[in-house]
């Protein structure tokens, strides 16, 4: 019996208005999305195979010079262009994508590159951001009267005077329903994918595809939601219209005012960490090495170009200037966490909102968004540490050099305190983001598709309920 | 007759849920969010207030012509409360330097970089949403309705004209909405009016209620792109669903497509290109000043070129004392250098404002893009008139640039082009002469004494306010777009209506 409710929804759906509207607008999005993709990816990936090719070469050159010279070699590490920002851009354009770092210590993320600044904030059309906006508003489009209409037309109660139990009924209608909102939404995302598979910039791998399975199943899960909602709403009124207003109210609070509200929580919840502020910590933290150099030892603070000058002492000047790096290292990452706990707090608490957890499991499964930028920061941080051992291990095996592998380049080059000798460019580290696979980030979003699944079986038993108590005469 | 049928339809919307709803809603979240937006709002005013006492401040403690370098701040506009528009993603201050012009900074002090992960949120978001919605809403089914219903052929076979029915249930529905409308202004001017904060100007008044008069424009137009739905479709469910799809095209697709498709066909260069060129024009400053250098003075005539600086004001140093020689190498040089430098500030200029052409055009782009949307008029006329804008901001740049070329023209003729002495220097010539003789004995005196500040009491002042007219003469291309949605479709919903089929 349930099939039948089943088919009849479906039937009646796919020859409404609203239906071949949503398809078509929703159609229309997709393969926006796919040729907007495409393009960007296309001069993206350009760009960051220039900048990355400069950026190596340079340090070739470099290390075919002297290991020193490859060591204070300030690298430009570039965040590579993703495959599945398809699916959820995360507003990587307007997120840090330019890291520099040499063997001792890295800047704070940049943003460089083609974004304008002018511009006001907008997203990407990505998947994400049709399925959450556009396609959870045809969910409540398809449902508002799904019981309130057949109620004013007088069905429900021809329907419920057969031997029906309810809740086939409301299974019945609830099946119908996604598998009209899968209509659109398998239709669009094979529009998507079949202009970027036709594009000759871009190649899915097995990997990739297994992704976006998994998104679109989290995209059904969300949906699914909203199907709910719409559902328990009608059958609390007795009118379509008032469902209809009522479901438009939750919607623009949901998806519009409460993931725009986030920067406002943010910044309410916590005073942004200036650059003034990150600046006096930086002084206060040199000038409190300096002011106690000799705790490093005699003569800490001399540095004179000629290495046997008795006023120089090379070990001392060396420890000076690693605390001194690793006091300001200290300080910038610090100062970075804070950035990204003042974001990360903002964002948890626009997760009252279905929209912004989709956003983040999304996120999560397709590796990208602000925890990618994050990610980046951390490894970058670990190369350069592994940078700087490589550099050690490598200085060993020069018997001229001082043995001193410290951040000050003036006495690497007048003391010879790191080895001048180059070295096989080959065997120097090289930075590398490795995508996760989709077990690793499907435990990531475990929590988010735990609460996407909490909210669906919320507003299913609250649909239950109402259905079960409905008046339909 | 029009005057009857408004005033019936006026007191079945007031019956109805939707406006019970919409109504309720806007003044909840005007409510909720104003006082946060106001709170936001002081948080920068203090920030503002603390950045400018301090710039004050060093300004008292300047002691060479060669220090001044203040700089100066954007105020946070208060009507950012009720529309935010670009206040926060654009640069606030500008510092001004003889060796360069000041330039657009993409990021504001103290910017979180990765907030940028949140779209922005102000009154105008929630007025122009909730309001358009309730408008789409109260119009679908004012002529469908009472078609389904059967009372519209019943009004027509009285002697009522077509044009009556359809203006008054126009004037019936503006009336309608008119009433959340000034609810959402009145509580967000009480909540504005009651936080501890700078005072309402009568300019701000205008400003507030020239917002208040684009939002009634603004959703009459809406009001009647609902009617002429209601007068296409025969049934209201129909003219519902156009009116929503419509509605979600205008709020959601077209202002992040348009954005995008702006950046598509007009891409911009990368940055890096610009600041490429920039660091080869600052790589040629040097030499081009040895070289100017050399051809003015004899630099081998000067054996002695000892001196003791100290800290001064804005973080820079001066000469606290020196030799003969430097005291009057410097006075020859100074003339030559520093107008070198005013000069490759100009060339350095020249490249970054090709830039920044490049990126106000896309821009430009963009807004000439969404306008197919009201909602984006409506919008982009609320932050002209806030003063949160693209061209409030690029009259600060400027004013920032007419500024520094004031207090240039202030250094050079207080010190005759730069060759008298206080550019770079407390000392006088006869200071030199003691120096020369003792300097153990000069510099041990002078850490007990103190220079005297400069007066600077005639210093130009940056004054930053935005004109009034002016705004209003930006935001009227938008607020006529915006009447002329309203005549475009109301005539359309005339047409429609005329020759419609009323049973």
């Amino acid at each position: 019996m349930t099939r039948r409710v089943m088919f009849k929804e479906i039937l009646e759906n796919l020859l409404s208005l609203r239906f071949v509207l949503s398809l078509v607008l929703v159609i229309c999005l997709f393969a926006a999305s796919g040729f907007v993709f495409v393009g960007k990816f296309a001069e993206q990936s350009a760009d960051y195979w220039a900048e990355t090719n400069r950026n190596l070469s340079s340090l070739r050159e470099e290390c075919s010079n002297a290991l020193y010279r490859a060591a204070f070699y300030r690298q430009t590490i570039w965040r590579e262009p993703k495959l599945l920002s398809l699916c959820a851009e995360g507003f990587e354009k307007s997120l840090p994508n330019c890291f520099r770092s040499d063997a001792f210590a890295s800047d704070l993320p940049q943003v460089k590159g083609r974004g304008n600044f002018a511009l006001p904030h907008f997203s990407d059309i990505d998947w994400v951001f049709i399925i959450s906006t556009v396609l959870s508003f045809v969910a409540l489009v398809l449902t508002y009267d799904s019981m309130s209409g057949e109620k004013e037309a007088g069905t429900l109660r021809l329907m419920l005077a057969n031997t029906i139990p309810r809740y086939k009924v409301l299974l019945g209608k609830y099946f119908g329903s996604m598998f009209t909102l899968a209509i659109p939404l398998i239709a669009g995302l094979l529009v998507s994918l079949i202009i970027v598979i036709s594009s000759k910039h871009v190649a899915i791998d097995a990997a990739a595809w297994l992704k976006i399975f998994a998104v679109t199943i989290l995209s059904l899960l969300y949906l699914s939601i909203f199907v709910f909602l719409g559902m328990f709403v009608s059958s609390r009124s007795a009118h379509s219209s008032n469902c209809m207003v009522l479901l438009l109210v939750v919607w623009v609070v949901l998806v519009i005012l409460l993931p725009g509200g986030g920067r406002i929580f943010a910044e309410i919840s916590s005073q942004s960490p200036t650059q003034v502020e990150l600046e006096r910590r930086l002084d206060e933290v040199g000038k409190e090495i300096w002011d106690n150099s000799e705790k490093f030892g005699k003569n800490a603070g001399n540095m004179s170009s000629d290495p046997n000058d008795p006023d120089n002492n090379p070990p001392a000047r060396a420890r000076l200037k690693t605390a001194l790096t690793n006091a300001t290292n200290q300080v910038r990452d610090d100062h970075h966490s804070r950035l990204l706990a003042q974001a990360l707090t903002g964002r948890n608490l626009t997760c009252i909102s279905p929209v912004a957890i989709y956003a983040r499991a999304s996120e999560a499964v397709a590796g990208t968004g602000i925890n990618r930028c994050a990610d980046i920061y951390r490894k970058v941080r670990e190369y350069q540490a592994a940078l700087k051992e490589y550099v050690r291990s490598k200085d060993l095996e020069d018997p001229a050099s001082l043995h001193l592998v410290n951040p000050e380049l003036s006495t690497a080059r007048s003391w010879r305190a790191i080895s001048h000798n180059p070295v096989d460019f080959d065997t120097v580290p090289k930075f590398q983001e490795r995508d996760l696979a989709l077990g690793q980030s499907l435990k990531l979003a475990i929590w988010d598709i735990g609460l996407l699944l909490l909210f669906n079986l919320v507003f299913f038993a609250a649909a239950f309920v109402s259905f079960l108590r409905y008046d339909v005469r | 007759m029009i005057r009857k049928i408004a005033k019936k339809e006026f007191l079945l919307n007031l019956m109805t849920f939707k406006f019970a709803m919409g109504t309720i809603l806007c003044m909840v979240l005007m409510a909720v969010f104003v006082p946060i937006l106001a709170k936001d709002y002081q948080q920068r005013l203090k920030i503002y207030n603390d950045n400018v006492a301090r710039n004050e401040a060093e300004l008292r403690k300047v002691k060479v012509y060669k220090n001044i370098t203040p700089t100066i701040y954007r105020p946070p506009a208060l009507l950012s409360v009720f529309s935010a528009g670009l206040e926060k993603q654009l640069g606030d201050s500008a510092r001004i330097e003889l060796g360069s012009i000041p330039e657009v900074d993409a990021a504001p002090t103290g910017d979180n970089l990765y907030l940028s992960i949140f779209t922005v949120l102000d009154a105008s978001l929630i007025l122009k949403i909730v309001l358009s919605l309730l408008a789409i809403l109260i119009a679908y089914d004012s002529i469908s309705g009472e078609k389904e219903r059967g009372t519209l052929r019943l009004i027509l076979a009285n002697r009522t004209a077509r044009h009556q029915v359809l203006l008054g249930k126009l004037l019936a529905g503006v009336v309608t909405l008119i009433v959340p409308t000034t609810i959402a202004f009145v509580v967000g001017i009480l909540v504005v009016e009651l936080s501890p904060m700078a005072d309402l100007t009568w300019s701000g008044w205008t400003r507030i209620g020239l917002m208040y008069l684009a939002s009634l424009i603004f959703i009459s137009a809406m009001y009647n792109i609902g009617l002429l739905f209601s007068c296409l479709a025969n049934r209201p469910a129909i003219s519902l669903i156009l009116g929503l799809f419509f509605w979600v095209v205008c709020v959601v697709v077209i202002p992040n497509a348009s954005v995008y498709t702006a950046t598509r066909i007009r891409p911009l260069e990368p940055k890096a290109k610009t600041d490429g060129q920039v660091a080869l024009l600052r790589s040629e400053i040097n030499p081009e000043t040895r070289r100017q250098i050399r051809q003015t003075v004899d630099i081998q005539s000067y054996q002695n070129m000892s001196e003791s600086d100290v800290p001064g004001a804005f973080g820079h140093w001066y000469v606290r004392g020196c030799s003969k020689d430097f005291f009057e190498c410097y006075q020859k040089t100074n003339p030559v250098t520093e107008p070198l430098r005013i000069k490759y500030a100009d060339k350095i200029w020249e490249v970054e404002s090709g830039y920044l052409k490049s990126v106000l055009k896309q821009r430009q782009l963009a807004d000439n893009l969404s306008r197919i949307s009201p909602i984006f008029s409506y919008e982009n006329a609320t932050s002209i008139l806030a003063g949160t804008d693209l061209a409030s901001f690029q009259y600060f740049v400027n004013r920032a640039k007419a500024y520094r070329n004031q207090i240039v023209e202030y250094i050079r003729s207080k010190t005759n082009n730069f060759s008298s002495p206080s550019y770079f220097t407390t000392c006088s010539i006869e200071d030199v002469l003691e120096y020369e003789k003792d300097w153990g004995a000069k510099r041990r005196r002078d850490e007990k004494t103190f220079d005297p500040p400069l007066n600077l009491e005639d210093l130009p002042l940056c004054i930053y306010r935005l004109d009034l007219t002016e705004s209003v003469r930006k935001a009227i291309p938008d607020l006529a777009l915006l009447i002329f949605a309203n005549v475009l479709f109301f005539s359309l919903s005339f047409v429609t209506f005329m020759k419609g089929d009323v049973r």
